[in-house]
């Protein structure tokens, strides 16, 4: 699955130079699902976002793991809560660091995962699969356009 | 472009906890709102205070309910903090540095872990330079004299990266007594230590901050400015109001009321 987004992020790069117009940045290859669209914010949240579903799940940058060291408590918020973009929706413990996450986009939480209450170890190892934090049913699908590129988000923090 | 010196303040009175929350709340949200026009400052506050005890975010009310209640019947607060880090003592004898500091002055920004490794080592240089006092290295976070002998501790909070909390370091025997009644930073076996016990020697609080200020400004690679609380705005005028709150909450409990 992750191979067929790399395919479709770098198809994409070369389609918007000659597509500026397109509203979206989501590709349609016929005869596929979906892709899976990934945006990023300077504070290190990513949300890969399904637009068939509607659903956003978020995680933290594998740079953002690596900046945090071990991670050993994940607060997550309560399924069924209502975000705005940019309200605190928990928070990540490491080495005696308590880092709020915030939400990269609104909508309401429809999952969280329950594994890093037993795991919370997977953020580390696992950054942005196995260590996903919530999923957030979008309110306003537009607002994934206004977030990074992961080559913007880059751009962020590399010296 | 060099960085922006950084303003510390040393509290003479100890502070009462909850006050000095609001105090770091109040500067936290200044610091957000002064940083669209990047006029903020980093600041270091340096204090002690009333005995209290304090949790981190791990637990829950439910969980500490019972551990609140003993703790506040032998005399001392009890507050959750939003902090990294467990349960923890805080009183007078003890140094409290809160570094209040934008972590993304630099390009690229300070990373977290590394922002609490430099916070550890700068205490670890401090005492052996000034005080020949040697650390023996930990897996767990803080500065231990030796595997069961804790000296120094770390708990902060970051939230687009401005930072809050931070460290507190032993100085007299005042402390020790109220560690005992807790398993501090859920570490069974370890015990607190101080600079006075470790050196058999008569040290204040009020002896170390010079000391610590220098290794702060060396550490993180900043000049240290003297705040002048008369000349700084809202920041000036909250400091000033905490110094009176503390200074009319009169005495404190120098040991636990135990029966």
């Amino acid at each position: 699955m992750f191979s067929t987004i790399r395919q479709a992020a770098r198809a994409r790069t070369m389609s918007l130079t000659t597509a500026r117009t397109s509203p979206s940045n989501i590709m349609r290859i016929p005869g596929c699902r979906t892709i899976v669209t990934k945006k990023y914010t300077e504070e290190h949240e990513v949300v890969a976002f399904d637009d068939e579903t509607g659903l956003g799940a978020v995680s933290i940058t594998h740079h953002a793991q690596e900046s945090l060291g071990d991670v050993v408590f994940v607060e997550l918020p309560a399924v069924g809560t209502k975000v705005s973009k940019g309200d605190q929706i928990g928070a990540v413990e490491s080495v005696k660091a308590a880092s709020d996450i915030y939400a990269p986009v609104s909508g309401i939480v429809t999952e969280v995962n329950e594994a890093l209450n037993s795991e919370p170890g997977l953020l580390n190892r696992s950054p942005e699969e196995k260590g996903w934090l919530c999923k957030i049913k979008l309110s306003a699908p537009e607002e994934i356009n206004a977030l990074l590129t992961l080559e913007s988000y880059k751009a962020t923090w590399e010296a | 472009m060099p960085l922006p010196p950084v303003f510390y303040h040393y509290f003479r009175t100890p502070l009462p906890y909850t006050r000095t929350l609001l105090l770091q709340e109040k500067i936290h949200q200044l610091q957000l709102a002064a940083r669209r026009s990047s006029s903020h400052h980093d600041i270091l506050l340096l204090l002690e205070h009333r005995p209290v005890y304090t949790s981190g975010r791990r637990q829950t009310e439910q969980e500490l309910h019972a551990e609140r209640a003993r703790l506040t019947s032998i005399g001392a607060e009890f507050s959750i903090a939003a902090r990294g880090g467990q349960l923890t003592y805080h009183g007078p004898g003890q140094l409290v540095g809160y570094p209040l500091l934008d972590l993304a002055r630099t390009s690229p920004p300070i990373g977290i872990r590394d922002y609490i490794c430099i916070m550890q080592k700068m205490i670890q240089s401090y005492l052996l330079r000034t005080h020949e006092i040697t650390h023996v290295p930990s897996d767990n976070t803080g500065v231990f004299l030796d595997p069961v002998t804790k000296i120094a501790s770390i708990g902060v909070q970051v939230r687009h990266r401005l930072t809050t909390h931070g460290f507190a370091m032993n100085v007299t025997k005042e402390p020790l007594e109220w560690f005992a009644q807790v398993v501090a930073c859920g570490l069974v076996d370890v015990k607190a230590g101080c600079i006075a016990e470790a050196k058999g020697k008569n040290v204040r609080v009020e002896d170390v901050v010079p000391g610590i200020v220098d290794a702060f400004g060396t550490s993180y690679g900043r000049d240290m400015v003297k705040l002048c609380p008369q000349n700084a705005g809202e920041l000036g005028e909250a400091i000033l109001a905490l110094e009176e709150d503390a200074l009319a909450a009169g005495g404190w409990l120098k040991e636990p009321l135990l029966r």
